[in-house]
């Protein structure tokens, strides 16, 4: 069963007088449980696709749809809720919360949903920041951390609401290959017991030997997937 | 649940941009403390003025002859007398029966010549009243320095310690009661240098102001000195004087008038206004007035004295009458009923504010609290641009932490609520130091006994003494007005978080 449906998906951005084609048309499916990388040059598009794929960025053309949702007819609020949801992200830069320690930042997409009860979310959190090898970090702030332990924040807060979809750019560009192993192994681990999708881009021909599934892209174009 | 990530993730914010926080903050001290200063000080000067002006001298409303041109009737010296009001009687059912008022008092006032040998006319304000009255009305308002007070029915005149200052510099004689003692320690330094050729006077002589030059001159004794209770550079000018030596000398009618007989062709010939009656032969000359008996100048006196008869002073004329009004009425509401009763009645004769009747002096008191409140907007308007600036600025500056909490499922709602959190805690926080510190510094100043003889600044402090009021009202408009301040301070930012899109996590990494 497909998660996501990619029909004809355009992406220009206005740059000064000139027009950057970022995506020129792509079609492209997902089957759930996937764990799937996005390979291509710097500017061919994985960024941007995966931004789009996010409900980040708004295509100018096209449709794509998430379990069948057209998503550009949502409206903000609709959006919001299916990136909190659905969605789970995790940035090249970390991106942590800087005022909230380890365990406030997994536990912040649980506590925005509103429907859990504070012991769901402290197993639930707890959980997860024990899978990511943390537990013994909880009261730290992320600027007491290293890369790779920020990285592992980021996974677990991205996992903490059990999306459907987890959306990774280059999750590994930050960190040295130890660390970036590492991440990825625990990546595909949750892949393979959460049956959660992945989807990462990078262009670090080490991490290719993780997916399982590959999509080429180049100048805005799939060139390949299989 | 959300609330309570939302105030710990705003508490924790101002902490990590404490520079910001600061900024902020120490702008929302000033100005909740020039704010509640600034309050505090409106609220003197209108109790001041309330107390020292309404109280004292002219209560709420003022009620004068509609053939009166202008309103500022006390204190403008246009050489005209003021015009006395027609038919009191029928004014005074009016005022006896409106419910809001509470009392009023009937006067005359006007500014008079003062004769003196020796030197040019000099010239004083009076204000004619019953004094048993005017103590009802205006209870307290004088305080007796020298001398007695005059009672109802007797004449007398209540020099001002300000009047008899001003006597002395433009006429250069020193005012003192009937039977009272020279205070040296209260004469002026040219006065006590020149002690031994100081001319003293008992009584004075005046002349009434008039468009005819008809008005008689009056002679009455100095009963008493006094102060009034506050504002004595203002309301020092007027001195107190019985209403009937008043009406004399400006050939008003007086009660006395009011009580002589005279027969039924005399009365015709003063109520027929042709001159042909004055020279008709039959009245030219009245025998019976023709006298054999030598006239000296003590049988002259004694046929000219004043009726022993008792006089109702109250059916003489009256040019204005102070009303002071019930507790809780609106004056507006009330001037209005008033002049509608007055209208309907057909009686010609109008009320007005008691800042209309003070004319400039009423408007600058009036001018004083507008500046006032400019300031306090002032204060305002500077505190939230800065305010406005620095919440944008930080707004700007976490784009990129905003649009990750976007990106990962936050609503605009969850970010607005931090933004007012954070202003809310440093509004409420910094703000309310600045009230304390106000109140703090109200009641300094209160203490500090900060007093002045200068008029305008008298206007300024509400009274002789800078006496800043603080009241729970003001408290609640304080908080008001930082509340309102910082809704204002944090649209702006509020508007630049909404436009905070989960692209800029990204984009401005």
């Amino acid at each position: 069963m497909n998660v996501i449906e990619i029909r004809g998906l355009r992406k220009d951005y206005p740059l000064g007088k000139t027009t950057v084609h970022a995506l020129r048309g792509v079609d492209f499916e997902v089957e759930e449980g996937s764990f799937l990388s996005i390979i291509g040059p710097s500017g061919s598009g994985k960024t941007t696709l995966l931004n789009i794929i996010g409900c980040i960025d708004s295509p100018s053309a096209g449709s794509v749809k998430i379990h069948g949702e057209e998503i550009t007819r949502l409206n903000d609020r609709q959006i919001t809720d299916l990136r909190l949801n659905r969605i789970g992200f995790i940035f090249q830069t970390f991106n942590l919360i800087p005022v909230l320690n380890v365990w406030e930042n997994v536990e912040f997409p649980l506590l925005l949903m509103k429907k859990h009860k504070k012991e769901e979310v402290d197993a639930r959190v707890e959980k997860l920041i024990r899978e990511v090898g943390l537990i013994n970090y909880i009261n730290h702030k992320p600027a007491e951390l290293s890369g790779g332990q920020r990285q592992r924040v980021a996974i677990a807060r991205a996992l903490v609401t059990n999306p459907d979809i987890v959306l990774a750019d280059e999750p590994t560009a930050n960190l040295d290959s130890e660390t970036s192993h590492s991440i990825l192994e625990l990546m595909r681990e949750l892949n393979e017991v959460e049956k959660t999708t992945f989807i990462f881009s990078t262009h670090d021909p080490e991490v290719l030997d993780y997916a399982k599934e590959i999509v080429k892209i180049k100048d805005g174009i799939i060139v390949k997937q299989g | 649940m959300d609330l309570a990530i939302v105030f710990k993730m705003s508490w924790r914010n101002l902490w990590r941009h404490k520079g910001k926080s600061l900024v902020i903050g120490v702008i929302l001290f000033f100005g909740a403390f020039l704010m509640t200063v600034g309050n505090g000080m409106v609220s003197g000067m209108e109790a001041g003025l309330s107390n020292n002006i309404i109280n004292l001298f002219t209560g709420d409303i003022v009620v004068i002859s509609n053939e009166q041109e202008k309103d500022d009737i006390l204190f403008s010296f246009s050489g005209k007398p003021l015009k006395t009001i027609k038919n009191f009687e029928a004014v005074k059912e009016v005022l006896d029966t409106h419910s809001a008022i509470n009392t009023y008092l009937p006067a005359t006032a006007g500014m008079v010549y003062v004769f003196n040998s020796g030197t040019d006319l000099g010239s004083i304000m009076l204000l004619g009243v019953d004094f048993d009255r005017y103590r009802k009305v205006f209870p307290d308002s004088i305080v007796l320095t020298e001398g007695a007070i005059f009672k109802t029915g007797e004449r007398g005149l209540l020099v001002t310690e300000e009047a008899r200052k001003q006597g002395y510099e433009a006429m250069n004689f020193w005012t003192l009661p009937v039977n009272g003692e020279l205070i040296p320690e209260k004469l002026p330094e040219e006065a006590k240098a020149n002690i031994d050729s100081l001319e003293i006077k008992r009584d004075i002589v005046f002349m009434g102001l008039s468009t005819t030059n008809s008005t008689p001159d009056v002679r009455v004794d100095v009963t008493g000195i006094v102060n009034f209770k506050a504002l004595n550079k203002i309301w020092g000018n007027f001195c107190i004087i019985d209403i009937e030596s008043f009406r004399e000398a400006h050939n008003y009618v007086t009660g006395a008038d009011q009580n002589i007989e005279i027969s039924e062709e005399k009365r015709q010939l003063l109520e027929d206004d042709g001159l042909d009656s004055f020279f008709s032969t039959e009245s030219l000359i009245d025998n019976s007035l023709v006298t054999d008996t030598d006239l000296s100048i003590e049988t002259i006196k004694t046929a000219t004295q004043r009726s022993g008869r008792p006089v109702n002073i109250n059916s003489g004329a009256y040019n204005l009458a102070f009303i002071k009004l019930k507790k809780g009425i609106k004056p507006e509401k009330a001037l209005a009923e008033l002049n509608q009763a007055f209208q309907s009645k057909n009686l010609n004769v109008r009320a007005i504010s008691w800042k209309k009747a003070m004319g400039s002096i009423g408007s600058m008191a009036f001018l004083i609290k507008i500046a006032f409140n400019a300031f306090i907007m002032f204060i305002f308007v500077v505190a939230i641009i800065v305010i406005v600036n620095t919440l944008s600025m930080a707004a700007m500056e976490r784009a990129s932490e905003i649009g990750m909490m976007r990106a990962i499922g936050a609503r605009k709602g969850f970010l607005r609520k931090m933004f007012i959190y954070e202003t809310g805690v440093l509004s409420f926080f910094f703000g309310g130091i600045g009230i304390i510190a106000g109140i703090i510094m109200i009641y300094l100043l209160q203490s500090a006994n900060v007093t002045t003889a200068d008029e305008i600044l008298q206007l300024v402090f509400g009274g002789e003494q800078l006496n800043p009021i603080f009241t729970y009202k003001d408290l609640l408009l304080g908080l008001v007005e930082l509340l309102i301040v910082t809704l204002l301070a944090v649209l702006y930012p509020l508007r630049i978080v909404g436009k905070i899109v989960p692209l800029d996590a990204i984009a401005r990494d």
